[in-house]
């Protein structure tokens, strides 16, 4: 008998019963999210919940999307995401290449600092970008919200794109060079596509960062038709007057619009996930 | 480029500490130096020191309840049969990426007073009388129950598959060994697999410290802080002196400043750590 089978035939039904019970309790939410989001306002609205919705619609769907202007609002992420992310990759890239490839003074020190300013804060951030892109006018700019997510991401992402660079043995660059390349070509022809998939990882963990966020552009964006798509979601809540004014089936399929993208992202990395998480200390 | 975008806006806060900056500034840029006012009233807040307190408390319930089911998933996920592993390995990744924001509102629809799903099921159990029109967010205690078990749904995959990851390159032979001189589960797991992962424990629980002092959009989604402030944490009430009312920027940074000093000193551990492998990098 293998060690695999003996260990299973040890009370094996409590661990299954302990991992079923615990699956439907962390799956639950997410369920009852898709299940909300499909469901006819009167069976959602029932003093008896309904755990499958018995009319499916798409009804919330149409409402979430038209409520304020969802396609101004998805450009608005996609733009300020996506601006985050290449600013965050080109500056990252060429920070990691320095900091794995040549030594020079202060370079242990800037390592620690990246490590240490994953610890701030998010509000400490703010207070200073507030100020200092209200002096430059750039607060509900596309520019504001780029240099923010940029600071949040950029640390994280020269961290584990440096791992990927301290994979690659030096003796690639060196016979590199023994064939005449120059640094500039070291790096883009032969470095860069060889840590490709940090490239990948890094560019995914900024994306998530950048999509999720809600707090800094709450705070910068003021002007309704600048809002990104946390700040549209949170827009269903009506907390005056209680919260019955609240469209919770319009909410959930907005919800669930806006985690797909994450979650689809979380799956194609999710084995690089747990060794850059740890090795990053990045953000929550 | 990491001085430009952050050791400037880390500089510039310090110095805001230091100034009386405030709504009237944004118009007119005018300021004064204030020196330690700030500091001194900050210090002298009751509010600063009870959310401080907060803080601390909800951190520490946060730490030890995601840590725990985290610790305890990734062993049960040792001795259950892969497909049953695989299930939770998906159920966990699918916790794990859903938006904060997200998750926070759909809790809010899951504890939503007349409607909400939970109340339904609390009422069904009987054991804690008529749920149903109960409002979470309204009430001090509840409203930190609600927001916990929220930040614990999310934290739990991450601290789960980094633990089981550790698990996994413990030496079967040493279980195996332990097991044959009569130990039992409890034993080979407290003398044998807790020390091999006790650094991979120590790492996650001082990011979880770390994380979870920083908690934001969760409390402010859900609660705003409220009930009148009873669930507002350092962050919080810097975003609220800082960004609400009439915008004390000045007092909001030295709040933020001093947080950053007390989460530092809690995670001292971790930062000697960090500063200790700097050497070798």
């Amino acid at each position: 008998m293998t060690t695999r089978t003996r260990r299973l035939r040890r009370r094996p039904w409590i661990s299954s019963t302990i991992a079923v019970v615990f699956c439907i309790v962390w799956a639950f939410p997410v369920y009852w999210m898709v299940n909300t989001a499909f469901k006819p306002r009167a069976e959602m609205l029932s003093t008896t919940p309904h755990f499958f919705p018995e009319a499916p619609t798409l009804e919330n769907f149409f409402t979430a999307i038209g409520r304020g202007q969802f396609l101004v609002y998805l450009q608005n992420s996609v733009i300020v995401v996506a601006g985050a992310v290449v600013f965050a990759i080109v500056l990252g890239i060429f920070a990691a290449a320095a900091l794995s490839r040549f030594r020079f003074r202060g370079r242990r020190p800037i390592l620690v600092l990246i490590l240490i300013v994953q610890m701030l804060p998010g509000t400490a951030l703010l207070i200073p970008q507030f100020l200092i892109f209200n002096s430059m006018g750039l607060l509900g700019t596309y520019w504001g919200l780029i240099f923010a997510y940029v600071a949040s991401v950029l640390p994280f992402s020269i961290w584990v794109m440096r791992g990927f660079f301290l994979a690659i043995p030096i003796e690639i660059d060196e016979a590199a060079r023994i064939d005449g390349a120059s640094t500039w070509q070291v790096l883009t022809r032969v470095l860069f596509p060889l840590v490709m998939p940090g490239i990948v990882s890094s560019s995914v963990f900024a994306f998530i960062a950048a999509w999720n966020d809600y707090i800094v552009a709450f705070t910068f964006m003021k002007d309704q038709a600048s809002y990104t798509l946390p700040v549209w979601l949170n827009s269903f809540t009506v907390s005056v007057g209680g919260d019955m004014g609240t469209d919770y089936g319009g909410q959930m399929a907005a919800a669930t619009l806006f985690s797909l993208p994450v979650v689809v992202f979380f799956m194609i990395i999710q084995r690089n996930l747990v060794t850059g998480m740890s090795a990053g200390a990045v953000k929550g | 480029m990491i001085v430009f975008v952050t050791l400037l806006p880390i500089g510039f806060l310090v110095f805001t500490s230091f100034t009386n900056y405030n709504q009237r500034t944004l118009f007119t840029g005018a300021f004064d130096v204030v020196g330690f006012d700030q500091y001194a009233a900050v210090l002298a807040d009751e509010d600063f020191w009870l959310s401080l307190i907060r803080t601390i408390l909800f951190t520490a319930a946060l730490v030890v309840g995601s840590v725990a089911i985290g610790a305890g998933m990734s062993h049960l996920m040792t001795r259950l049969p892969s497909s049953l592993r695989h299930v939770t390995t998906v159920v966990l990744i699918l916790a794990w990426a859903m938006p904060n924001v997200a998750s926070s509102i759909v809790w809010s629809w899951l504890f939503q007073p007349q409607y909400g799903v939970i109340n339904w099921m609390l009422t069904q159990l009987h054991v804690f009388g008529d749920m149903t029109s109960r409002d979470w967010a309204s009430d001090p205690v509840l409203a930190w129950v609600c927001i916990w078990l929220l930040v614990v749904w999310g934290a739990v995959p991450f601290i789960a598959l980094t633990l089981y990851a550790a698990e996994t390159q413990v030496a079967v032979e040493l279980k195996e060994a332990a097991r044959l001189d009569g130990a039992s589960e409890w034993n080979v797991y407290r003398v044998v697999v807790l020390p091999s992962i006790a650094p991979t424990i120590l790492l996650v629980t001082m990011l979880s410290i770390i994380w979870d002092f920083n908690v934001f959009n969760q409390i402010w989604l859900i609660s705003e802080g409220g009930p009148d402030g009873a669930t507002s944490t350092l962050g919080v009430f810097t975003y609220t002196t800082a960004f609400s009312g009439n915008l004390q920027i000045g007092a909001g940074s030295a709040i933020a400043v001093a947080s950053t000093i007390i989460l530092a000193a809690l995670s001292a551990v971790y930062i000697r750590h960090l500063v200790r492998s700097g050497e070798d990098l």
